[in-house]
């Protein structure tokens, strides 16, 4: 077990923060369709996976092709992608609740489970199929234009370290310059002996300028946040925001509202409750999309394969269990302290544990809290 | 004395069957011995979970962690003391497999704990987490192999198929005297209604609790004569697909019946092997395929809600819409080869996954029940056919 | 209830067991055969490994059939194609030149889907096919599993990819055709200390794959015998894309250099996010690296990485040009991705040669020939299995990560046994 480090918990907190705001626009969904249905929308991991998907083909159709080396990224591009993944994920979720969720209405609660269940496999699996084999995919992360990071900086570096690297700084040069200079035009594996004399006096000094340079730079401790990932964490927040007033304070609203409360008397008071359900199906399943796609371009090394949605759909279930089912902001509030929760087990040394954290904050959340943090509390009485 | 005698005289039946299955088996090449050792203990794991959530009413989807505690129990006391193990290899996995049971019986009263208070989906997720959260536990102990699994001694290279085949009779049988004798009552009780049933005295939680127990403790053995079988386990194989593996065999058969389970634990186990050797399949018949199976399942289910002709009409269009949608995959297969993008192959074993997701929505749109739903393979059920009464002290389940 | 009560008694029995089970000394991960410390780029040399007691089996019927297990699904697929396709290329050559002995030779093919319970399973499936030989697989963790089945069968195994050190230790009737990590690893150490002049190295471990553990294992031995200083481990598990935790930690240790021991669907994404995280060290890895991906998913931050490979495509050798042209002419003048399919062509080619060199005609005969192969010119350098316990004496390339326009794999330094201190 690594040695836990205080110094560097601002940043994964951060880090975790960032992480979070994935799951809290995927928690959005699940909590959309269950406080509308009390259905768990098991497909709704695959739904975030096709978006990827979408993501990809139109970064791809652009230009941004593996081995193409394209000169920057474009806002366009970037736009684009997003309202096509928005756009494609709304679609894909309303298809699946006519064709699979709207025959069960009628049937027990764990029929309607098991269909859902169902479909993710076919999307996993068929998917295989049909999405480039399934071979595992990177969406060119040149497209997005926001590179590199911003830097906060929480405690500034020792001014005597620095100065110190300062002072090995013309050491390392005149080294190098000398190094390379008598190493030009030969095979840099290969020098003669006094070639190599003069390559490990350059290494070293470069050793103990870099050896400085990082103390110093360990000495202070500053916040790194990707510029793509402050992008990802402020677009979530006014997703929310645009929701919450849609939920509140329009028509379409209150009716989604009646309709959670009480799916009959909704339709006796003439609302179309087919079509409020379908409209929270393409809401649900669009702000996964944007999720999505953020995911793909922002976050380095994701992969996109068929089973890129399993384990975040999981966990943004468990997030949108943690914060209140039903709940709005308590599902982006579970995503974010979902994040940070998983972030902080890995800093705490023990990063196989990452993907259990969740399930053991579901069940001590539903043994002792079952109806989530910001949730009603009362327990279901017959 | 006529109850002694059937009891004994179905004992004996069942050893002598599960020999003669040995020997059958024996006449075969190894694969088809393993397959035969896992298709027992699928229905072992089917029959199993079924009492958990046909039974009883329990919603679990974490049958593999049961399974995963059961064989690594087995492969770590194998690893630790089979060298000095001087007896018959069957005592060593009879013990292994009470072992197993015992381990799981504790996981399963561990995970049976929360369903005191919860139902429905959250009991589902719950126990799905529970599923991951043993996964990855083991995964992360060095002694156990961590995620590079264990070599497990002893490797029973001769199958144990007559074991195996005892065990799932054990399961069956075990399961079936529950149902239909007093003692089964409170399970059915407490899955059509916990509150009348607890009003009319019954122990709503032991109940509740001795089915996990139980149903995990038969999971258990099972996972630890896996673990022998197999040779070698690594968490990989434990993970939520199996659970939902399971889980499909159960709802295919018929939530509440035995009977179903076990024949459903056959087949779903058997067509993704039988797949495994399938060679290419036309990219094209497989859209077609799924084309048609989507205007079956609509017009079947017209058929169940809107027609309302006798049954045996009913039937009779029922199996023509089958064989017409057949036909239709094929004209549009043939349609779609035509389009050079959609010309090529597909191989064969891709497919063993996406049959069973349809089969199981085919299933929910179609028949919810299962297909055997409640019923039950029975004497009395044979007598019916051949005509005579049936007996009036039949527990219904 | 009396049931209850046994159920009670039951749980009570098996608390008992495990609190009296729980001693504090964990199990090793046994493998059926020793355990040897190779030292240096040299061979494994402590004795005798376990003979197989299994019958031979006999070269029966009129085909000789030959087994491959390739990753033909899953994470390796690149590998496993390439395997496949480099073996099928060798027996189709040996099938035209009229067989061995007159027989042709059946190839079956079974695929391992890219872990190792797929391997096992392929393997038990080519065993009861009645092969006499199998060939593969691309990495370790797969390999051992074939290894141990074909232990218990007798049957021959020729490894194509797969370097953990201890492979060949689980019986005499193991062979592979590529170094091991006992020299791979001291290569990249030798090379780092040496030609970097790299001091405080990082290890990134992948804990899920026994050939990232031993090779991290075997660099850290000689790393720290030159006088170098591991400064920090850290481990994580195939198949993750979010390495930010274990990044950070290991930034505050300051390291120069970072050995990523793993495979390349998740060394790309080390390398980026290692980038973004503001660590300037220098990457090196091993063969795991091996993929055209790994500039799909590495992007910039790859460039200027230092992989340890079996050979190299512009190598001046005979047996290197004529497998390129026969490879292109059949690929549509395409180069092969990875090594592994002249490993995969190596091996078929050994593996048949063993056959028609077998005094016998059955698995005992086919075993005993491949303990005598030397000098068999294979496309990844000299094969000698004489003496080797299993494991041939090759040379190692370092080569360096460049773009694909500039060739991907630039070729550095050649290490051979004795350069290695």
């Amino acid at each position: 077990m690594a040695a836990v480090d205080l110094s560097t918990l601002p940043q994964q907190l951060v880090t975790g923060l960032l992480i979070g705001a994935i799951y809290a626009l995927v928690a959005l969904g699940y909590t959309m369709v269950y406080g509308v249905l009390k259905l768990i929308n098991f497909a709704h991991g695959e739904v975030f996976m096709l978006g990827a998907y979408v993501t990809l083909f139109i970064s791809w159709s652009l230009g941004y092709t593996p081995g193409n080396v394209l000169a920057g990224g474009s806002w366009g591009a970037l736009a684009l992608m997003f309202v096509g993944s928005m756009v494609a994920c709304g679609l894909i979720g309303a298809l699946i609740e006519r064709l699979a969720y709207r025959p069960m209405r009628s049937q027990p609660r764990i029929s309607s489970l098991i269909t859902a269940i169902g479909v993710s496999l076919l999307l996993q699996y068929g998917g295989q199929i049909f999405l480039l084999d399934g071979r595992p995919q990177n969406v060119d992360p040149k497209v997005s234009p926001a590179q590199g990071n911003f830097s906060i900086p929480l405690k500034p570096a020792n001014s005597q370290l620095l100065a110190a690297a300062k002072a090995l700084e013309a050491n390392m040069a005149a080294t190098k310059d000398a190094y390379e200079k008598a190493a030009e035009g030969k095979d840099k594996f290969n020098l003669p002996d006094d070639v190599k004399k003069l390559r490990s006096t350059s290494q070293d000094a470069e050793r103990s300028y870099n050896d400085a340079v990082g103390k110093a730079e360990n000495s202070s401790v500053s916040i790194i946040l990707p510029k793509g990932q402050v992008i990802m964490l402020g677009t979530t927040l006014l997703l929310m925001a645009g929701l919450t007033y849609l939920v509140l304070y329009t028509k379409r609203g209150r009716a989604m509202r009646a309709v959670s409360q009480d799916f009959d008397a909704a339709s006796l008071m003439g609302i179309s409750v087919n079509s409020i359900v379908t409209f929270t199906f393409i809401l649900g399943s669009s702000l996964a999309g944007a999720g999505a796609m953020m995911a793909a371009t922002f976050q380095s090394g994701t992969k996109i394969d068929t089973f890129f949605g399993v384990l975040p759909g999981l966990k943004a279930f468990v997030a949108a269990v943690f914060g209140g089912i039903g709940n709005i902001p308590g599902a982006v509030l579970g995503g974010l302290l979902m994040g940070i929760s998983e972030n902080l087990v890995v800093w705490a040394g023990y990063p196989g544990y990452k993907d259990a954290i969740a399930f053991v904050i579901l069940i001590a959340v539903l043994m002792f809290r079952p109806g989530g943090l910001l949730g009603s509390n009362k327990v279901e009485k017959v | 004395m006529k109850f002694w005698g059937v009891r004994i005289a179905s004992i004996l039946v069942a050893i002598l069957l599960s020999f003669g299955l040995e020997k059958l088996g024996r006449g075969t090449d190894s694969f088809t011995q393993q397959l035969i050792v896992f298709a027992g203990l699928y229905v072992t794991l089917a029959v199993s979970l079924n009492l958990i959530n046909g039974i009883t009413g329990q919603f679990s989807i974490g049958h593999a962690a049961f399974y995963q505690v059961g064989a690594y129990s087995s492969a770590y006391l194998g690893i630790k003391f089979y060298p000095q193990f001087h007896g018959n290899l069957f005592v060593w996995l009879t013990l292994m497999a009470l072992v197993g049971a015992a381990m799981a019986a504790v996981a399963g009263l561990i995970v049976g704990l929360p369903s005191l208070r919860l139902k429905g989906d959250y009991l589902a997720i719950v126990t799905l987490g529970f599923g991951e959260i043993v996964r990855i536990v083991i995964q992360n102990q060095k002694a156990l192999g961590e995620s590079g699994g264990l070599n497990v001694a002893p490797h029973t290279t001769e199958q144990p198929i007559m074991f195996v085949a005892l065990l799932a009779v054990l399961c069956i049988a075990v399961c079936r005297n529950l149902l239909k004798t007093a003692h089964g009552l409170p399970f059915l009780a407490v899955r059509e209604d916990e509150v009348a049933s607890s009003a009319m005295g019954v122990n709503v939680t032991a109940t509740k609790v001795i089915a996990f127990a139980l149903g995990s403790a038969f999971a258990g053995a099972a996972g630890a004569i896996y673990a022998n079988s197999l040779g070698f386990i690594n968490p990989d194989l434990f993970n939520s697909t199996l659970s939902i593996s399971v889980l499909s065999m159960v709802v295919l058969g018929g939530t509440g019946s035995i009977t179903g389970s076990a024949l459903a634990a056959m087949i779903l186990f058997y067509i993704p092997e039988k797949m495994r050797d399938l060679k290419d399949v036309r990219l094209a018949l497989i859209i077609g395929g799924l084309l048609a199976v989507g205007l079956a399942v609509s017009a079947i289910r017209y058929v169940i809600f809107n027609v309302h002709k006798s049954a045996a009409i009913r039937a009779a269009m029922h199996v023509g819409i089958i064989i017409g949608s057949v036909v239709i995959a094929e004209i549009v297969a043939f349609a779609l080869g035509k389009i050079p993008a959609l010309a090529g192959t597909v191989e064969g074993a891709k497919l063993r996954l996406v049959v069973s997701a349809v089969v199981l929505i085919v299933l929910m749109l179609v028949r919810p029940q299962g297909v055997f739903a409640h019923h039950e393979f029975s004497w009395s059920w044979v007598q019916k056919l051949m005509g005579k009464k049936a007996p009036s002290t039949e527990v219904a389940a | 209830m009396p049931k209850f009560s046994i159920r009670c008694g039951l749980a009570a029995l098996a608390l008992s067991v495990v609190i009296a089970g729980c001693d504090s000394k964990p199990a090793e991960t046994p493998t059926e055969g020793g355990k040897p410390a190779a030292e240096g780029g040299k061979p494994a040399t402590t004795g005798a490994r376990p003979v197989p007691t299994a019958e031979p089996i006999k070269i029966e019927g009129d085909t000789i059939k030959v087994g491959l297990v390739a990753s033909l699904t899953g994470d390796q697929k690149p590998w496993g194609d390439d395997s496949q396709a480099g073996a099928k290329m060798a027996i189709d050559e040996i099938n035209a030149a009229g067989g061995i002995n007159g027989k042709q030779v059946e190839l079956l093919v079974q695929d391992s889907a890219s872990t190792p319970a797929g391997a096992k399973t392929a393997a038990e499936k080519l065993l009861s096919s009645g092969v006499v030989e199998i060939l593969g697989e691309v990495s370790s963790g797969n390999t051992i599993q074939i290894a141990n089945s074909a232990f218990e069968k007798g049957v021959p195994v020729v490894d194509i990819g797969g370097t953990k050190t201890d492979l060949t230790d689980i019986g005499a009737n193991i062979f592979r055709v590529c170094y091991s990590d006992a020299f791979q690893g001291p290569v990249m150490a030798q090379f780092a200390y040496d030609e970097l002049g790299l001091r405080n190295v990082a290890l990134m471990t992948d804990n899920k794959a026994p050939y990232s553990q031993g090779l991290s294992a075997a660099f850290k031995a000689q790393f720290e015998k030159l006088g170098g200083k591991i400064v920090d481990e850290e481990k994580y598990d195939t198949g993750q894309t979010q390495f930010g935790g274990q990044l950070n930690e290991m930034k505050t240790k300051n390291p120069d250099g970072i050995f990523m021991s793993g495979y390349f669907p998740e060394v790309g994404p080390i390398a980026q996010q290692a980038r973004q995280a503001g660590i300037k060290a220098k990457f090196m890895g091993g063969d795991g690296w091996d993929s055209p991906t790994l500039l799909n998913s590495g992007g910039d931050a790859i460039i200027g990485g230092y992989l340890c490979n079996h050979y190299n495509n512009k190598e001046d050798r005979a047996e290197v040009k004529a497998f390129l042209a026969k490879w292109t002419k059949t690929h549509g003048g395409k180069e092969p991705g990875t090594t592994m399919a002249a490993l995969g062509y190596d091996a078929a080619a050994v593996g048949l040669e063993a056959i028609k060199m077998a005094k016998s005609a059955d698995t005992k005969g086919i075993i005993e020939a491949l303990d005598a192969i030397e000098n068999f010119p294979g496309v990844s350098g000299k094969i000698t299995l004489k003496g080797g316990n299993g494991t041939p004496i090759k040379q190692a390339l370092v080569v360096e990560v460049r773009p694909l326009a500039e060739g991907f794999q630039v070729f550095k330094k050649a290490y051979t046994p004795e350069m290695i201190k």
